[in-house]
């Protein structure tokens, strides 16, 4: 049989700071292919070019996948390559073509719950880990009001925002901050809410 | 977002919690492995009471040390994957301070940059007081206080 092929197309996907690195599978018939995926950052490449590291997760790696997730630890250029390993027969290294920077990552508006819970305008956000702070702005819909702002530092719990008052609704919309490289998404949709029942008097 | 201040030099893009845990992930093993107990390279006279204005010219020739000599060397002698990987975050992260540090070159800063000059060096002649392999060891294994001393300048 002739040398095993070495995987193809490598690309890296990468969504709020999870970099999921993908190439084409190599098919043999009968055989059951697994794959290496090992890195190096510019540190590697610059003072010891000849040293690259396993992959965390995906040393071996039987699909033709590897999150590389927690290898990519620095904001610099990482090289990243595959190869593929059936029996004892061993491919030669596909080398993604470009570098990957973390600062490349796509990132999306959070997933947002508005709720009022009483009169009590709560959301909650959705968790991203450690990595990630979010910006929320909230205001009451009508004339003249004025938009707030808090930081919420973690997804994943309720945090209650504003005691409301009936009337008008009450808006939130939401961005992440991606804190390790410095970067906002864009806003989630605007969701709102409102609190049924008569305005209370001004006091006299 | 956070960010470090060594006095007027500012560095963004590096998560000091990152470099932390990749160190504590390995400190035992690492630490386990210097016989050596009764020398530091990191004396106090090194990073005790380091101006603003010193930090600057201090953390740059500690961390071009540490890249060109430390991990340099150290990166041939372990094949152990969890330090591999540990220390190439470390290493990758030092690259990106590095990259932003300007320490001024200006003369009425001389005194300044000569008095962290001489930290550096008291750290520089204590590491080559040791055998190479023994000073590479506790190098790595004093990355717990350099990164303590890191930390005072994290904002």
């Amino acid at each position: 049989a002739g040398a095993l092929a070495a995987p193809q197309n490598l690309s890296v996907h990468s969504t709020n700071l999870k970099h999921l690195l993908r190439w084409s599978p190599v098919v043999v018939p009968g055989g059951t292919v697994s794959y290496s995926v090992e890195y190096q950052g510019e540190y590697e490449s610059l003072y010891a070019s000849h040293i690259w590291i396993p992959s965390s997760r995906c040393s071996p790696a039987v699909g033709p996948e590897c999150d590389v997730t927690d290898d990519i630890t620095a904001n610099v250029q990482y090289n990243l390559r595959v190869r593929a390993t059936l029996g004892s027969q061993t491919s030669a290294w596909s080398t993604l073509e470009h570098p990957f920077h973390r600062n490349s990552t796509i990132l999306t508006p959070p997933g947002l719950d508005v709720t009022k819970d009483g009169f009590h305008l709560v959301i909650e956000l959705e968790d991203l880990g450690p990595q990630f702070e979010f910006l929320v702005f909230y205001w009451r819909r009508e004339s003249g009001a004025k938009e707030q702002v808090k930081t919420v530092r973690r997804g994943g719990i309720p945090v209650h925002l504003e005691t409301m008052e009936p009337g008008a609704p009450y808006c939130v919309k939401a961005q992440t901050f991606a804190k390790a490289i410095g970067r906002h998404s864009a806003f989630s949709q605007a969701d709102c809410v409102e609190v049924q029942g008569e305005a209370l008097p001004l006091a006299l | 977002g956070q960010e470090f201040r060594f006095g007027p030099c500012q560095v963004k893009g590096v998560m000091l919690r990152e470099l932390q845990e990749a160190f504590w992930a390995v400190k035992d093993t690492v630490q386990a492995q210097d016989n050596i107990t009764s020398v530091r390279l990191l004396q106090q006279e090194v990073l005790q009471n380091v101006s603003d204005a010193e930090s600057c010219y201090l953390i740059y020739a500690m961390l071009k040390f540490y890249l060109n000599t430390v991990f340099k060397n150290y990166h041939n002698r372990t094949v152990e994957f969890r330090i591999m990987k540990s220390s190439s975050s470390l290493a990758n992260n030092f690259i990106v301070i590095m990259s932003q540090l300007q320490p001024s070159q200006e003369d009425e800063m001389l005194s300044i940059s000569e008095s962290a000059h001489r930290r550096f060096l008291l750290f520089r002649g204590a590491f080559r007081q040791l055998d190479i392999e023994a000073a590479l060891i506790k190098a790595f294994g004093e990355l717990d206080i350099l990164l303590a001393w890191m930390e005072k300048f994290y904002q």
